[in-house]
C-alpha cells in the first residue's frame, strides 16, 4: 500500500466555523429552490423515486436537505482502492495526502517550447516515469491524450488506457464519453485493477448524459468516483470566492446524491478544478492566488461533510515553459491545499493547462512533493532533539556540532534532499556546465527509463484481452459511425506497422 | 503609513503550545547554565547591573529567567518606524505583513548568469526599481555590496546614502569599522526620518565587540533595532531544528535583554535565517525546507513572547538562475513566512544565497509578494459574496456570470493580476514572440526606469548628507583603512560630471 | 599483541570514538609500544572514511567525528614521538585561523577538520586573529600553508597586512596562502595576494594539496 504522507499539526482553516454554516446553508437553499439539469432520463427517474422535485420536461431536479445530508453522511471518509499490485493500492481519506499526474494533450518541444502531439514511445516514457516515482501515487486518465500516428479522436484515450495497463500497476481514472468508461473499465478488469469513475459537471448546474452515465457505471462495477467541478469564477461560477464555493457544492452534491441512492456507501472523492476567468481573453486563467483561498475553503467544508477533496488546480499553469512562473503558480496552490485538507494533489507533469506536459516536469514536481511532504510531517520535538545538554557541553564560539554524534545521527532524517535541484556553489556550477534543474531532471529520467520495469508486467492473456477489448472499441465506434473511413484506414497502417492486431 | 497586507486569520502553527514551551524552557536553561560570550565591556557591566552572572575573564553572562521574562516584556510587540514620506512610515507588528528586498554581493550577467561587481548606475537603478514596486515596503541592507571603484570599507555607507537619495522608504543601516557614527549622524540630517539599525549574533551563542558597540550606537541615538542569527544547522547550532532553535532562540533572547536594558521600550524585531549543511561540500543549502520549517516555528514562538518576527530565511534560493527551481523555492519560503506569522519578510531580489542580486528578480519576486499579501487577506464571507440570489437567479445551462454587475464589481476584488506574468492563450503567445516573465520583467524594468521619480533629497539634505560622507572618507583615510590606489580610484568616481547617479 | 591495540586505534579512529582513541593512545605510551605504528594506524583509520567520503557512502559529519577522534589521541602521540626523537610525517603543516574583526569559525573548522582527515598537521589558531599572530605561528611551526577564513569581504585589509609581513620576513615564497569564506571569491583572493581560493571544504582540501605540490 502506498504510504503518501501524513500531515503532523492541525489544518490550516480560513472561515470561521459560522461561515462555514452559512455556506452549507447557502448550498441547501441552492439544491432545494433551483437545483440541477440533469440531461439523463435513467438518473431522474432515480431522483424521483429518493422523492426529489422533478421536472421531466425541463430537466430539474431539486433536493431536499433532508436527503442531501443523509447522502453526505453515507459517502464514507477514508478508503481504499485496489491497484493490480498491492503495493500500490491506495488509501484516501483525511490527514493522509497522495499525487498524481495532471494531464496535457500533448507534450512540449522543450527548446522552442511549442506543442506537439506526443509519439507513442514518448507517451509510455511519461507513463513509465510516473509509474516509477514512488510519490505518484496513481495516474489521472490520459497523462498525453493519445499519440501521433493517426489515431481517431475517439480511440486516442482508449488507446492511452492499453498502455497505462501494460506499463504501470497503478490505479487510474476512466473519461466518461461515449462510453470510452466502459471499455477502461473492461480493460482494467482484465489488467485486475480498480479504477476511478469520472463523473463531471458542466457549470453552472448542469449534468450531461455521459457524466450521469458514469454514475450507474460506478454503481454497477462497485468504482470508487472522483468527481471534477471546473466552473471559471466569473465566468461559470460567481466572481466572489465564497458564492464560487456554493456554487461548486451545488454542483458536486447531486452526483454523490445519485451514487449513494444506487449504490449506498459507494467511495466518493470530489476534485476542485475552479479556475478564474481571464477577463481579457475569456480564457481560464490558470495560476490564479484567488483560486486557492476557494481551495482551501472548499477542503474546509468538505471536511465537514466528511468527503475526501483533491485539489486539482495545482495542476494547470499560464507558462508556456518550464520556468521561474511555472515554479510558483505550482508550487502555492500545491502548498496551499495540502495544509488545508486536500487528500490529493493533482501536481505532476502539467506545464500550460490541459496542453502540454512532460516527464521532465514530473521530476522536476517530484521534488515539490517532496518538500511538501517534508513540511507536513513536521518535526520531532523530544529531549534528544531539543539537545539541551549537547548545547550546553558545546557552548558559545569556537564550540560547534559537526563532529558530534548527534549530528551524525540526526541529520540524515531532518534534511530533506531534492533530487534535481542545482544546489552548488558558483565556482562549482560553473565547473559542472552551470547545470540547472532540468539538466539534473533530463539526467533522472534516462536513469529511470534505463531500469525501471513494470512489477509486474502483464499476462499473456491479459494481454490478449487488452487487444480483443481495444478490437471491441474500434469496432463499435465504426459502427456508429465516430471513425471516418480515411481515419480507419492511416489508424490500420498505424497499428500495421507496430505489429499489432487491428 | 505603508499599508502592507493584513493577515485575516490565526496563523498556521506547526508545533504545538507543549513543543513550544519546551523549547522556551530549553532557551532559558542555556541561557542559565551556559550564557553568552559578550566580547564587550560594557554590555558585560549592564548585564551584570541588572542581576546576570558574569564571568569578565571568560566574558560570560549568565541570564536569570526573571530578565528574560521581564525584558520580553518591556519590548514593545509593536512599533512606528517613521520614513523620509509619511506614506512610507511603517507599523510593525501585530497582523501586518512587510516584504524587503533581500540583498545580494553582486549583481547577475544575465547572459552568463555569473555573478559581477554592479556599476554605479546599476547600484543607483536597483533602488529606484526597489522604491518602485507596489509589494516592497522598505530596505534591508545593501541592496548590492558596493559598487565598482568604491573602496571596500566605504561600500556600506555609499550603499545608505544611495538608498536615502532614491527613495524615501525605511532603511536598515549595517555596523562595520564604526560606519553607525556616520551613519547615524545621515539619517539625524532629515528632520523625523528614522531608519533601523542591525544586529547579529555569531552562534552557537556569541556577540562580537563591533556588533555590541553598534548596537549601544543605535539604541542611544534611538534606532529601532532588526537583530538576527544565521544559525548553520549541523554546524554553529544542532542539526535538528528543535535543537537550532534553543540555540536561536537563546541568542535572540540575550540580544532583546540587552536592547531593553539600555533602554527599556527600546523597538526591536527579530529575525531567523537558519540554513542546512550540504554535508557533502559544507557550504550552505539556499532554499531549503529545513529553514522554512525554522522560520515557522521561529515565527510562532516570537509572536508568544511578542516581538515582531522576521523572516530572513524567505530570500535567497540555491537556483543561480531565474528558473523553475528558484520559482518554488521562492514561493514555498515567502508563502509560508507569511502564513506562519512574520511581520516582515526579507524577500525580493536576491538570488543565490546573499551573492547575487538582481531588479529583474525583484520584479518576478514582486509578483509572488502581491500573491501572498492577496491570500492572507482572505476572502469576505456575507450575503453578497455569497450570492445565493444570484446563483439561483442565473441557475443552469445557458445560465452565466459573465455579463452580471456583481462580476463586474467582485472580480477585481477576488483576484490579484500579476504584472509579469505570462496570462496569454497559446495563439496570442505565438504570435506575440512568445514571450515569458522573464521578457515581461525586462520591459517593465525598462518602464519603470522611464518613468518612475523618486523624491529626491532636498538640497540642503543633500549637501549635508554628502558632508558627513566627506567626513567619513577621510576618517577611513586616516585609519588606513583605504589605500592610496584605492582612493585613485574612488577619487575619480567621486568626480564624475553626473555624480551621485554615475 | 601490539597488533590488537592498532587494529583496536584504527577501530576507535573509523567508529569515531575520541575517548576511546585517547586512552588507547595512553595505553600505547605505557606498554612502550611503537608511537609512529599508532600514528600509521589512525591514519589509516582515516583514510578509509575518507575513502567512503569520497565514494559517497559517507559525509562530512562523519569525517568529522573522525578526525575528533583522532585530534583526542593525536597530541599523546606526537609527545611520544618528539620525545624519541622521530619526526612525524605528514603530507604538509597548515595553519588556519578566522581574521582579526571576525568570530565566524565553522567554516574554517570543517577544513581543518577535513585537512586533519586527509594527512594534513593542522594548528587551528582560532577566531580574530591578528596579522602578527600569523606570522608568529607561521614561523613557530614552520608552516606550508597559511589558510585566513572570513565571512566578510571587508576583512580585506587585514588579510593584506598578513601578506605584507610574511614578505618582510622573506617567508612569502616560502608559504602557501589560501583564503576562504561565505562572501570571498575568486576575485578577491587575488585581490589580496592569496595563492588560492576554494568555495567549499573538500574543494579546500584539494587546493592544498595542489599548492604544497602533493
Amino acid at each position: 500500500m502506498l504510504k503518501g504522507f501524513t500531515r503532523n499539526f492541525p489544518l490550516f482553516k480560513i472561515l470561521t466555523e459560522e461561515q462555514v454554516e452559512a455556506v452549507h446553508r447557502g448550498t441547501l437553499d441552492v439544491l432545494q429552490e433551483t437545483g440541477v439539469s440533469v440531461y439523463n432520463e435513467r438518473a431522474l427517474k432515480a431522483f424521483k423515486k429518493a422523492s426529489c422535485d422533478v421536472n421531466f420536461e425541463t430537466k430539474r431536479v431539486k433536493f431536499p436537505p433532508g436527503l442531501v445530508e443523509e447522502c453526505l453522511r453515507k459517502a464514507p471518509s477514508s478508503f481504499r482502492v485496489k491497484a493490480r499490485n498491492p503495493k500500490h493500492d491506495l488509501i484516501i481519506g483525511p490527514g493522509n495526502i497522495l499525487f498524481f499526474n495532471f494531464p496535457g494533450t500533448g507534450t512540449v518541444d522543450l527548446d522552442i517550447w511549442e506543442p506537439r502531439t506526443a509519439t507513442e514511445k514518448e507517451h509510455v516514457d511519461l507513463i513509465r516515469v510516473l509509474d516509477a516515482l514512488p510519490n505518484v501515487h496513481f495516474l489521472n486518465a490520459y497523462p498525453y491524450f493519445g499519440f501521433s500516428g493517426g489515431i481517431p479522436e475517439i480511440m486516442k484515450e482508449i488507446e492511452g488506457v492499453a498502455l497505462r495497463m501494460r506499463n504501470s500497476t497503478k490505479v487510474t481514472v476512466a473519461i466518461a464519453n461515449n462510453d470510452i468508461d466502459m471499455f477502461t473499465i473492461k480493460m482494467a478488469r482484465a489488467a485486475g485493477t480498480e479504477i476511478f469513475a469520472n463523473p463531471n459537471t458542466s457549470s453552472p448546474l448542469t449534468y450531461y448524459t455521459d457524466q450521469v452515465n458514469a454514475c450507474f457505471l460506478a454503481a454497477e462495477y462497485d468504482l470508487p468516483s472522483m468527481i471534477w467541478d471546473g466552473a471559471t469564477s466569473g465566468g461559470t461560477a460567481p466572481a466572489s470566492l465564497a458564492g464560487a464555493v456554493v456554487l461548486t457544492n451545488a454542483e458536486l452534491i447531486p452526483f454523490i446524491v445519485l451514487i449513494q441512492l444506487l449504490n449506498p456507501g459507494a467511495r466518493v472523492s470530489v476534485a476542485n478544478l475552479v479556475l478564474a476567468q481571464n477577463m481579457t481573453n475569456g480564457a481560464p486563467a490558470f495560476g490564479e492566488i484567488g483560486v486557492s483561498l476557494h481551495n482551501v475553503a472548499f477542503n474546509q467544508v468538505w471536511r465537514k461533510y466528511g468527503i475526501p477533496t483533491v485539489c486539482s488546480s495545482c495542476g494547470p499553469t499560464s507558462s508556456k515553459r518550464i520556468d521561474f512562473q511555472l515554479g510558483y503558480q505550482k508550487m502555492m496552490p500545491a502548498i496551499l491545499s495540502a495544509i488545508s485538507g486536500s487528500s490529493v494533489l493533482q501536481l505532476y507533469s502539467s506545464i500550460y493547462g490541459e496542453i502540454t506536459a512532460h516527464p521532465i516536469q514530473a521530476l522536476l514536481d517530484d521534488d515539490i512533493a517532496g518538500m511538501i511532504g517534508s513540511f507536513l510531517e513536521g518535526i520531532e520535538v523530544s529531549d534528544e532533539s531539543l539537545a539541551i545538554d549537547l548545547i550546553n557541553e558545546v557552548g558559545p564560539i569556537p564550540g560547534h556540532y559537526l563532529n558530534k554524534a548527534h549530528t551524525r545521527k540526526w541529520w540524515k532524517k531532518e534534511q530533506f534532499v531534492p533530487q534535481v535541484a542545482d544546489r552548488l556553489t558558483y565556482p562549482e556550477w560553473i565547473r559542472a556546465d552551470k547545470k540547472s534543474c532540468i539538466d539534473y531532471a533530463k539526467e533522472r529520467m534516462g536513469e529511470i527509463l534505463a531500469v525501471h520495469k513494470v512489477d509486474p508486467p502483464l499476462t499473456d492473456s491479459q494481454e490478449e484481452d487488452i487487444e480483443r477489448i481495444l478490437k471491441e472499441a474500434r469496432e463499435c465506434y465504426k459502427k456508429k459511425g465516430l471513425i471516418p473511413d480515411k481515419e480507419w484506414e492511416i489508424y490500420k497502417k498505424t497499428l500495421r506497422e507496430s505489429g499489432r492486431p487491428y | 503609513m505603508a499599508r502592507g497586507f493584513r493577515r485575516k486569520f490565526k496563523p498556521l502553527e506547526i508545533v504545538t503550545e507543549e513543543e513550544v514551551n519546551a523549547i522556551h524552557q530549553g532557551a532559558l536553561e542555556v541561557l542559565w547554565k551556559t550564557g553568552v560570550l559578550v566580547e564587550h565591556e560594557r554590555a558585560l557591566n549592564l548585564f551584570k547591573e541588572n542581576g546576570c552572572k558574569v564571568d569578565f575573564e571568560k566574558r560570560r553572562v549568565r541570564i536569570p529567567p526573571a530578565l528574560v521574562e521581564e525584558c520580553l516584556r518591556k519590548a514593545p510587540s509593536s512599533f512606528c518606524v517613521k520614513a523620509r514620506d509619511p506614506k512610507d512610515d511603517l507599523i510593525i507588528g501585530g497582523d501586518t505583513v512587510y516584504f524587503t528586498n533581500f540583498p545580494g554581493m553582486q549583481t547577475l550577467d544575465l547572459n552568463t548568469w555569473e555573478p559581477r561587481t554592479p556599476t554605479r548606475k546599476e547600484y543607483y537603478d536597483l533602488v529606484t526599481i526597489l522604491d518602485a514596486l507596489p509589494n516592497l515596503h522598505f530596505f534591508t541592507c545593501y541592496p548590492y555590496f558596493g559598487f565598482e571603484d568604491v573602496p571596500e570599507v566605504m561600500k556600506i555607507p555609499e550603499g545608505i546614502v544611495a538608498k536615502m537619495r532614491n527613495s524615501t522608504m525605511v532603511n536598515l543601516c549595517c555596523y562595520s569599522n564604526d560606519c553607525e557614527i556616520f551613519t547615524i549622524k545621515m539619517v539625524k540630517v532629515i528632520e523625523g526620518m528614522e531608519a533601523f539599525g542591525a544586529g547579529h549574533s555569531a552562534p552557537p551563542l556569541s556577540f562580537s565587540s563591533e556588533m555590541m558597540e553598534s548596537l549601544f550606537r543605535y539604541i542611544e541615538a534611538d534606532f529601532p533595532i532588526w537583530a538576527g542569527g544565521g544559525p548553520v544547522m549541523g554546524g554553529t547550532t544542532p542539526v535538528t531544528i528543535a535543537g537550532s532553535i534553543v540555540v536561536t532562540n537563546a541568542e535572540m533572547i540575550a540580544y532583546v535583554v540587552l536592547t531593553q536594558l539600555i533602554k527599556p521600550g527600546a523597538r526591536v524585531m527579530v529575525h531567523d535565517y537558519a540554513l542546512p549543511i550540504n554535508m557533502r561540500t559544507g557550504a550552505p543549502n539556499f532554499g531549503a525546507i529545513e529553514a522554512f520549517v525554522h522560520q515557522a516555528i521561529f515565527n510562532q514562538i516570537w509572536r508568544r513572547y511578542g516581538v515582531p518576527p522576521v523572516a530572513t530565511s524567505a530570500g535567497p534560493v540555491s537556483s543561480k538562475k531565474m528558473d523553475f527551481q528558484c520559482g518554488y523555492e521562492k514561493a514555498f519560503s515567502a508563502l509560508i513566512a507569511a502564513l506562519t506569522g512574520a511581520n516582515v519578510i526579507q524577500f525580493s531580489g536576491g538570488i543565490y544565497g546573499e551573492l547575487t542580486a538582481h531588479p529583474i528578480q525583484a520584479i518576478l519576486d514582486d509578483d509572488i509578494a502581491g500573491m501572498v499579501g492577496r491570500f492572507i487577506e482572505g476572502a469576505e464571507v456575507n450575503d453578497e459574496t455569497l450570492a445565493i440570489d444570484l446563483i439561483e437567479k442565473v441557475g443552469p445551462i445557458p445560465g452565466h456570470y459573465l455579463n452580471k454587475a456583481h462580476t463586474r464589481k467582485w472580480w477585481k476584488k477576488e483576484y490579484f493580476m500579476p504584472k509579469v506574468a505570462d496570462k496569454l492563450t497559446l495563439s496570442e503567445w505565438l504570435k506575440t514572440g512568445k514571450k515569458d516573465c522573464l521578457d515581461y520583467a525586462r520591459e517593465r524594468t525598462q518602464e519603470i526606469l522611464a518613468t518612475h521619480k523618486p523624491k529626491l533629497l532636498t538640497e540642503n539634505q543633500e549637501n549635508a548628507i554628502e558632508n558627513i560622507l566627506k567626513e567619513e572618507r577621510e576618517y577611513y583615510r586616516k585609519k588606513g583603512l583605504i589605500s592610496d590606489t584605492e582612493w585613485a580610484t574612488y577619487k575619480k568616481d567621486l568626480e564624475s560630471p553626473n555624480y551621485p547617479y554615475a | 599483541m601490539s597488533n590488537e591495540i592498532f587494529e583496536n586505534l584504527k577501530k576507535a579512529i573509523i567508529e569515531y570514538d575520541s575517548e576511546r582513541a585517547a586512552s588507547l593512545a595512553k595505553e600505547v605510551i605505557e606498554k612502550k609500544i611503537d608511537p609512529m605504528k599508532a600514528l600509521d594506524a589512525m591514519t589509516e583509520g582515516i583514510r578509509q572514511v575518507g575513502d567512503g567520503f569520497g565514494r559517497g557512502e559517507l559525509w562530512l559529519p562523519d569525517l568529522a567525528g573522525a578526525a575528533d577522534a583522532m585530534s583526542s589521541a593525536m597530541p599523546i602521540i606526537e609527545e611520544e614521538i618528539k620525545r624519541t626523537g622521530a619526526k612525524r610525517v605528514s603530507l604538509g603543516t597548515v595553519i588556519a585561523g578566522t581574521v582579526f574583526g571576525d568570530i565566524h569559525s565553522i567554516g574554517k573548522t570543517m577544513v581543518c577538520t577535513l585537512l586533519t582527515a586527509e594527512g594534513f598537521e593542522v594548528h587551528d589558531l582560532g577566531i580574530n586573529i591578528k596579522a602578527e599572530e600569523f606570522l608568529e605561528a607561521a614561523k613557530k611551526y614552520n608552516t606550508d600553508i597559511l589558510a585566513m577564513s572570513a565571512l566578510m569581504t571587508m576583512t580585506a585589509p587585514e588579510q593584506k597586512k598578513v601578506i605584507e609581513y610574511l614578505k618582510k620576513e622573506g617567508l612569502r615564497d616560502k608559504v602557501k596562502i589560501m583564503v576562504g569564506g561565505g562572501a570571498i571569491t575568486e576575485e578577491f583572493a587575488k585581490d589580496v595576494g592569496a595563492d588560492g581560493y576554494d568555495p567549499t571544504a573538500p574543494g579546500a582540501v584539494k587546493l592544498a594539496r595542489r599548492l604544497i605540490g602533493k
